[in-house]
């Protein structure tokens, strides 16, 4: 919202006080300013220039020669306007200038071969307006030479301010007034009516009729006769196009300087455009259209508040005014509107329209229904004063329920409590005051303070708490070098996720956040999705449902960069619906926190001393594992399931605790792939976390290293190929002695030498005993029964030895 | 005399080979000492012109120094025309290292890893909460209007009618207040969503830390002396801060807390446009209406939150100029750090 500081100080005396520190006072208030334009500062450069003489550039149709006197020398300038004319008064920036708009600075140029020492400037250039039509052309009387700041009178201090949702008191310049007066103790003076009144009654001339008196719970009219609808002075025209307003005639203008200046949207109808000189408020009974003022047909839904005559409509109540009503150069007669309207009214009608309008801004945050009077009032005897009206007598105040002040209990011990430092009695009442809020000494701890109405989001005490922290200074408030640790139990709930991450990315691979919002199509890849009622677009239209599709995405874009080689994970919730039909409750769908590696590409890649190492099924296999492990769950028994095709993959591995699925993951299938646009071999796994970390893992505890030496002894077995690992490990250790400890493959091969379908497999097995040195013996024998046992069983051939 | 030149010609010795840097060098030392006409070598013709008696003593001590920067001079020499290879199996041993893969965290996890850090060592729980939240707990727990503009689609994902993601971390304070008695002092980080188109500046989504602190005694003074410890161990103890007014439905008073500006260190510039400025959170009492919901008696306790966004510090932080970049997951990015 924009707010001229001279504006402003014609309700409080801010002479002796800095702008720098008006500003800042207001920024630590809660008035954040977020701009300033400091005219003074900004023209100080621009003067009045006396366009002498013109001719036209010899090397250019559309640029004009000028002679411009600049109060001292005449001085060469190019200027580009169609209308520039010899005789002219200009605004005229010398060599040294800074235009504001564009921050550039005017120096010696040669244009189409012609120099040019200086600019004559048009209303955009100079941020006074978008025009850019032609120069700005003055007054003749002005001296050449002249500061603008001083022929112009711009000499003001324009702030940009952003206004918190629960603030509608300071959307005007009498609102912010307040606030500084409070800021800098200093009295608020308000204009005070001054009305002249002809005889004719208004009861006479109209009637106003609420239907719909909870939405519209005020509404006071005012009759002004025989106007005559002109332009508006200079002064009502400067100051609205100061603040960024287009000035319009006489009527339209005053009732914008009035919302501007205390913050009551008005309305002037034609009175004679209105059938039975007849006001009567109600909502809509079915959907209609509306041509509103700007020349637009509305579409009005079903209990939309409409303003109308005795017969239709003639607004849109808090809105805008309609086309059929609205004042036009013919107008005598005029009745001006100045009504309090429901504040989700005019909010549910702003946003049906898409349409938010000054008056609209301020009805949905809250305007004060008791200064409807005075606006009426001030606009009549400006409007008796710029376009000669009659005022009529009196004035019509449809008011069923007064809407009184509210009254609440402040308790200065409360006040210290929240602050945590005392803000003393006589301070905290004269802040009260300077806000315009009535109070009363109850006991020595307690004020009753009677709010205005035009404080709406003071309701409650610790509503005063704020504003007297906010006026006193939130610097005021003290900060504290100590605090008190109280001992109640410290819990991390993303300490796991911390370790998990730890984990992976000791095992090389770079954590990946990707969004969560996806395509149905990829959404539905693994699960039942969620889709968003109102997305952002088809591909952000449902959650994912696991991290697989998001992973594959980034897979893609990153092989599109010449990223081939990948190792990546995540962890994040997916989101799966679990019940047909509307979500009502947490049971209809289910968020659980996953985690996903992928991998794909070398995972090893060529260098000088090593050969690039594609990745297989073993390397994400032995990834889980050793992730696992990492992770303290390598002493729980965790089952391994291995299974050939699903949707996603070719094949795959699932790790299971007990019954609950803890993960699964294998070679994802080219079908998957090729949805991503990825033609390159991809291993992905996803843990279910959240299972995961209902495991409760042993605590581990510490075993003494091996003190006496190992018997290691290694066979190799020709077998068929059909043969599984697995099987003869588990054979071994069921058939040896309990001194044979650990197990392992050291070669697979496989060689038409060996016969059709055959391969070989060959095992170390470590024998050792905790409490003793074994014998030769003792091992030979068993290795020997186990080789025995092996080819019998397996059908297999020992290698060999 | 000879005696003399022996321990000068030792001494002379071991100086220049001392600034032998290029096989260059070595030549020259070799040419000096060791040729026909080195030094070394005219020692010997000296030896000749001694008297008998010493001839046998000076003698042997001339042999032990020839010896010795022979020695010397050859070690030196092997050094220096293998440099970069070992003796035995002249190893080019300027080829470039194995490499060794180690990844890393998101840099958003990297941020969220300091913050979380710096809370806990100020007394501070961690705690989670559903990214698919009702309206109970994202709104009307938190005092926001039935009517609020927040509240319609313009900002919020809504998978149902009451069913929406969540748009800021907030609502965890509520389950956690729901869940235990006061004293309630934690920090909640998590993913929330905005309804927002998404460009340089911003994304659908993006990542919060709240927090809140309710006990009985618990005031401004020292939200402001927390959040200001907060602000200096993560941004540095030099740095300049201030709490102006603002507004939040969940808190009153409320602040926002601004730090200087990194970059222009208060003058001005773009990152903080021209105020010298960045803010970094908002914060504010916990409000009393917030406390009816999750039934704690406002008179006997009062509390503080806050809440910050991790994307807009690390693009402060890291001079990010596109918050899209994070979740490209670009490897190229994610290797930086």
């Amino acid at each position: 919202m924009k707010i001229s500081l001279n504006w402003i100080k014609e309700f409080v005396d801010l002479s002796d006080i800095s702008t720098q520190n008006i500003i800042s006072k207001l920024t630590m208030s809660g008035l954040e300013v977020e701009d300033v334009i400091d005219q003074t500062n900004l023209y100080k450069n621009f003067i009045v220039g006396f366009v002498k003489e013109i001719e036209k550039h010899p090397n250019a149709d559309k640029l004009t020669i000028c002679k411009v006197f600049d109060g001292k020398d005449d001085l060469q300038v190019i200027c580009g306007a169609a209308n520039v004319k010899a005789g002219q008064k200009v605004v005229f920036a010398p060599i040294g200038t800074e235009i504001p708009n564009g921050k550039f600075l005017i120096k010696k140029a040669k244009i189409r071969g012609v120099e040019s020492y200086g600019m004559i400037c048009a209303e955009d250039e100079l941020l006074l307006s978008n025009d850019h039509s032609g120069i700005m052309v003055l007054d003749e009387k002005l001296d050449s030479g002249k500061s603008i700041t001083e022929a112009l009178n711009l000499n003001d201090v324009i702030l940009d301010i952003a206004i918190t949702p629960n603030r509608p008191d300071a959307l005007s310049h009498i609102g912010v007034a307040r606030d500084l007066a409070a800021l800098f103790d200093r009295d608020l003076k308000i204009p005070k009516i001054k009305l002249t009144e002809s005889e004719e009654i208004i009861q006479n001339l109209a009637a106003v009729e609420i239907s719909d008196p909870v939405n519209c719970p005020r509404y006071i009219a005012k009759v002004v006769k025989d106007v005559r609808i002109k332009e508006s002075p200079k002064w009502l025209k400067d100051k609205l196009e100061k603040i960024g307003l287009r000035p319009r005639n006489n009527i339209v203008d005053i009732t914008n300087l009035i919302l501007h200046e205390c913050g009551q949207p008005l309305h002037a109808f034609d009175l004679d455009k209105l059938n039975n000189q007849k006001i009567v408020v109600k909502s809509t009974k079915s959907e209609t259209t509306f041509a509103t003022l700007d020349s637009k047909e509305r579409k009005l839904p079903l209990n939309t508040l409409m303003i109308c005559d005795g017969k239709r409509e003639v607004a849109i109540a808090g809105v805008m005014g309609g086309e059929n009503s609205e004042i036009t150069e013919s107008t005598k007669n005029i009745l001006i509107e100045s009504a309090y309207f429901h504040p989700s009214s005019i909010r549910k009608t702003s946003k049906a329209l898409g349409l938010s309008t000054d008056a609209s801004y301020r009805f949905e945050r809250g305007t004060d229904p008791n200064i409807t009077k005075y606006a009426a009032e001030r606009c009549a005897q400006l409007i008796s004063e710029l376009a000669d009206g009659k005022v009529a007598k009196g004035i019509i105040d449809v008011y069923p329920k007064v809407i009184n002040p509210k009254e609440i209990e402040l308790r200065f011990s409360r006040t210290t409590q929240i602050l945590g430092y005392e803000v003393i009695p006589e301070k905290i009442k004269n802040i009260l005051s300077r806000l315009g809020l009535a109070i009363k000494v109850l006991e020595d701890d307690k004020l009753l303070v009677s709010i205005p109405t035009f404080r709406p989001d003071i309701e409650r005490e610790i509503d005063l708490i704020e504003e007297i922290a906010r006026i006193n200074g939130y610097d005021n408030i003290p900060t504290v070098s100590k605090i008190n640790i109280t001992l109640e139990q410290k819990t991390d709930e993303t300490e796991v996720d911390e370790k998990i991450r730890q984990t992976a990315t000791a095992l090389g691979f770079y954590e990946m956040i990707n969004n969560p919002l996806q395509s149905e199509e990829d959404a539905a890849l693994t699960g039942n999705p969620i889709k968003i009622q109102n997305p952002l677009s088809a591909d952000m239209e449902c959650l994912r449902t696991s991290l697989l599709s998001g992973a594959l995405i980034t897979i893609s874009k990153n092989i599109r960069q010449g990223v081939k080689d990948l190792k990546l994970f995540e962890i994040g919730d997916s989101f799966t619906k679990t019940a047909d039909g509307e979500i009502e409750s947490f049971n209809d769908f289910n968020e659980k926190q996953n985690l996903l590696f992928v991998i794909t590409g070398n995972t090893t890649s060529k260098t000088w001393n090593s050969e690039e190492n594609k990745s297989d099924f073993y390397d994400l296999k032995g990834l889980v594992d050793s992730f696992l492990s990492k992770i303290s769950l390598d002493n729980v028994l965790i089952d391994s399931y291995y299974s050939a095709a699903n949707v996603i993959y070719d094949y795959y591995l699932t790790k299971n605790f007990k019954e609950v699925v803890l993960g699964s993951g294998g070679k994802l299938q080219n079908e998957v792939l090729k949805q991503f646009d990825i033609n390159q071999d991809v291993y992905g796994f996803e843990f279910d976390l959240t299972a995961l970390k209902s495991i409760e893992s042993k605590p581990k505890s510490y075993k003494e290293p091996l003190k006496y030496p190992k018997i290691i002894r290694d066979f190799a077995f020709v077998l068929d190929k059909s043969v599984k690992y697995l099987d003869v490990k588990e054979f071994i250790k069921k058939k040896s002695s309990a001194l044979l400890k650990v197990i392992s493959v050291f070669d697979v091969f496989e060689s038409e030498s060996l016969g059709v379908d055959k391969k070989s497999l060959a095992f170390t097995l470590e024998y050792f005993d905790e409490n003793r040195t074994l014998t030769e013996d003792e091992v030979e024998r068993d290795f020997n029964n186990l080789i025995i046992l092996i080819t019998k069983e397996f059908n297999a051939q020992l290698r060999g030895k | 005399m000879l005696d003399k030149n022996i321990t000068e010609i030792k001494e002379s010795f071991y100086s220049d080979i001392k600034s032998v840097s290029s096989i260059k060098d070595v030549e020259d030392i070799r040419i000096k000492y060791f040729s026909r006409n080195g030094l070394v070598s005219q020692l010997f013709e000296e030896l000749k012109d001694v008297v008998k008696e010493e001839k046998p003593i000076l003698g042997k001590k001339l042999n032990l120094l020839r010896n010795e920067v022979t020695a010397y001079f050859e070690e030196v020499k092997d050094r220096i025309s293998s440099s970069g290879l070992n003796k035995e199996n002249k190893l080019d041993l300027t080829l470039p290292g194995s490499e060794y893969i180690v990844g890393s965290k998101h840099i958003l996890t990297q941020t969220l890893d300091e913050i979380k850090s710096i809370f806990k060592g100020l007394g501070f729980s961690v705690a989670n909460g559903p990214e698919l939240e009702s309206d109970y707990y994202n709104f009307e727990s938190l005092n926001f209007p039935a009517d609020h503009p927040a509240r319609d689609m313009q900002d919020t994902f809504f998978v149902s009618k009451d069913f929406l993601l969540r748009t800021h971390t907030t609502p965890v304070q509520i389950r956690i207040m729901e869940k235990q008695t006061p004293p309630v002092r934690a920090i909640m980080p998590g993913r929330v969503y905005r309804n927002e188109a998404v460009s340089a500046r911003s994304y659908c989504m993006f990542h919060q830390v709240d927090g809140i602190y309710v006990d009985t005694d618990v005031t401004f003074a020292e939200l402001k002396g927390t959040l200001v410890s907060f602000a200096k161990q993560f941004y540095g103890s030099d740095l300049k801060y201030r709490f102006r007014p603002s507004f939040f439905p969940f808190t009153e008073p409320s602040a926002e807390m601004d730090i200087t500006c990194y970059l222009c260190h208060g003058k001005g510039c773009k990152i903080c446009k021209n105020s010298g400025w960045l803010e970094i959170l908002g914060c504010g009492m916990v409000d009393p209406n917030v406390f009816k919901f999750v039934n704690y008696d406002s008179e006997r306790y009062t509390g503080y939150a806050f809440g910050m966004g991790i994307e807009r510090i690390a693009l402060l932080k890291y001079g990010i100029t596109d918050i899209r970049i994070f979740f490209d997951n670009d490897l190229r990015f994610l290797k930086q750090f």
